[in-house]
């Protein structure tokens, strides 16, 4: 009794954390590893130990298909992030004067988060439709004769709306990356005779890689699990990985193959997460 | 004595506060968009006592996962015909004391003869409505109106197509290829249907999975033709002022059936069966013609409070026109061929 009350802050503070890790991630983890190795037989599917669901993933073409095409979206999603938020982040930090300006504009990129994600998908939807907003001033300003429909329902749409939706997590770690570096580096690094060009290239650009590493992560993640966009703004060719869980769960009610499909998808994720967590570190100790 | 009333006051509270739950005169009910409309319900909560609680499906495929969730939460159910066998083989519905149901009798032959909805001799599905999988048309779009499954394989309609995301995909493409037993297609048919859909894919501007989503695709300019729930899409775009011809083509269209489940050992069984004596009364059937523009099971409620012009606009008075469906079947073990070759459609 005066054991255990001696010793119950200590319990709370480290028993709430690992039940907490216990119940919501390693339990459900285990569920979903389970499911993975059970068979589909109609009308749902029974309790086995075989590794057919993995083995189809990796031999039938349409799951390689779409993990191939979702890996290619998640990668333009964080590129196409990188080179909006670098300068942004870049400018806000050093060259922008005003420190109300600066924490207004911050605020601007932070903004949409509070904003439902399925709206400002959806708002998209009616920006680059055939009859939307993109092609009402094209045409106004002459520069197309009559609507494309090259906008919307396309791998394009998709890129636009992902970077759109997920571009703070890219703005927010650089711009902090950016913020800790000591100007006085990049003084140090003229007075030795560089110009503005190389002190970027060899100061400021290394020293704010972690950032961009979380922000590649972030967005990347992010956009690999996705399925509103591909459901809204995606055309036919436009199924992800996502979609392909959900139909398995849903439609094709075979909740093994979805789940050897999450399985996979978990795998890679850690794997991205794991090596950008290495090269933050490499970026850290090399950097300072 | 203090803890004592305080602790009388809670439970008080809690009571109060679940008793609405608790109540015995209310029904969950998992269903389409319009089939528990306020327009007809609340007349029957007025008069039965009963209150209804409706959750909204977008999907037949919602119902499996839903349920297998967990029991006790729904205690009526209406999935389509392609799926009320996979309700019965999952065995989350019990079967159905018809002696208890006063239009039973009047419900069309054609439908009790189903065999999705029946098994061992029991009935386990109530029919209540049915439409056809028509397709659809932009009128301005057609100098002549089209007439077969082939118009959704034109080259000149590039980017302006539009077909159902759904297995269903499978029979449409089946048909253009001329194999007309749809529900029972061969490995090798079945792979015939998926090329023509890969071939049709370059020209397919959107896959829709709801109806809503029709409707926007058609007021956006986005697409000219389609499939479509016959008789749903049409009146909504309507509605919109956006005019819309539905035709059944050449090769003939599915036709689809929904039908009242009772969801396993409900503890509500006396006001599921007094929902389900209402809706295969003129109440419900005139009920859903109205508000979905879908036709009805029970031919004698229907033709007493629907319009003569309704009547004839929904084919009650037409078997041939129901004969010519070709009304959805479960593919129980072939199930998952047909949602493999649909999904490596989309995969591509």
């Amino acid at each position: 009794m005066s054991i255990l009350r001696r010793n119950l802050p200590g319990v709370l503070v480290m028993g709430i954390p690992v039940l907490w890790i216990a119940l919501f991630m390693l339990l459900p983890y285990g569920i979903i590893v389970t499911y993975s190795f059970w068979l589909k037989k109609y009308p749902t599917f029974i309790p086995a130990f075989q590794f057919g669901n993995y083995i189809t993933i990796f031999t039938d073409p349409q799951y390689v298909l779409v993990f191939l095409r979702t890996l290619k979206i998640s990668i333009l999603v964080s590129i196409a992030s990188f080179l909006l938020a670098y300068p942004f982040a870049y400018w806000l930090v050093f060259r922008c004067r005003s420190a109300a300006l600066r924490t207004w504009l911050y605020m601007a990129v932070i903004a949409p988060l509070w904003v439902s994600y399925l709206l400002r998908a959806y708002i998209w939807k009616t920006i680059l439709g055939t009859e939307g907003v993109l092609n009402s001033f094209l045409m106004s300003i002459g520069l197309i004769d009559e609507p494309s429909s090259l906008f919307l329902y396309n791998q394009f749409a998709m890129v636009v709306t992902l970077t759109y939706i997920f571009i703070p997590f890219m703005v927010m770690p650089i711009y902090t990356a950016l913020e800790k570096i000591p100007t006085n580096l990049t003084e140090a690094s003229a007075d030795l005779g560089m110009g503005p060009w190389r002190s970027f290239w060899h100061v400021t650009l290394p020293l704010s890689l972690p950032g961009v590493a979380a922000g590649f992560t972030l967005t990347f993640c992010l956009s690999f699990g996705d399925f509103i966009a591909p459901f809204l703004v995606g055309g036919p060719d436009g199924n992800l990985i996502a979609n392909v869980i959900a139909t398995q769960f849903g439609a094709a009610l075979n909740w093994p193959l979805g789940s050897a499909l999450a399985i996979v998808m978990l795998i890679v994720v850690l794997t991205i997460v794991s090596l950008s967590d290495r090269m933050e570190r490499k970026g850290l100790s090399g950097g300072i | 004595m203090t803890t004592k009333k305080t602790m009388i006051g809670t439970l008080g509270i809690l009571a109060m506060s679940t008793a609405p739950v608790l109540a015995e005169g209310t029904i969950n009910v998992l269903t389409w968009e319009g089939y528990a409309d306020p327009s007809f319900i609340t007349q029957f909560e007025e008069q039965s006592g009963c209150s209804v609680n409706a959750t909204y499906v977008g999907s037949n495929d919602d119902f499996a996962p839903k349920l297998m969730a967990g029991g006790g939460v729904y205690d009526l159910i209406t999935p389509s015909i392609d799926t009320t066998k996979l309700m019965i083989d999952l065995d989350f519905v019990e079967p159905l004391d018809t002696a208890m149901i006063d239009g039973w009798n009047d419900i069309y032959p054609k439908f009790l003869a189903l065999d999705g909805i029946q098994k061992d001799g029991a009935y386990y599905g109530m029919p209540y409505s049915w439409g056809a999988i028509a397709f659809m048309y932009l009128d301005d779009a057609f100098e002549t109106p089209p007439t077969s499954l082939n118009d959704l394989w034109r080259e000149d309609l590039k980017g302006k197509i539009s077909l159902w995301d759904d297995k269903s995909a499978i029979y449409v493409a089946a048909r253009k290829n001329g194999d007309m037993d749809i529900y029972n297609l061969s490995d090798e048919q079945i792979a015939a249907a998926q090329a023509a859909l890969v071939e049709q894919k370059p020209l397919i501007r959107k896959y829709w999975s709801t109806a809503g989503e029709l409707v926007d695709l058609y007021k956006a300019g986005e697409v000219v033709i389609s499939n479509t729930w016959a008789g749903y899409q049409s009146s909504l775009l309507a509605a919109e002022d956006v005019k819309v011809t539905e035709f059944i083509p050449e090769e003939g269209a599915e036709g689809w059936m929904d039908s009242w489940m009772v969801v396993k050992d409900t503890p509500n069984k006396e006001c599921a069966y007094k929902f389900l004596n209402m809706q295969i009364s003129e109440l419900g059937q005139c009920g859903v013609a109205n508000v979905n523009g879908y036709s009805a099971a029970n031919a004698t409620a229907a033709k007493n409070c629907m319009t003569p012009e309704q009547f004839t606009a929904l084919h009650q008075d037409d078997p041939a026109y129901l004969d010519s469906l070709l009304i959805w079947q479960p593919l129980a073990d072939r199930f998952e061929v047909y949602t493999n070759a649909w999904n490596s459609v989309k995969a591509q």
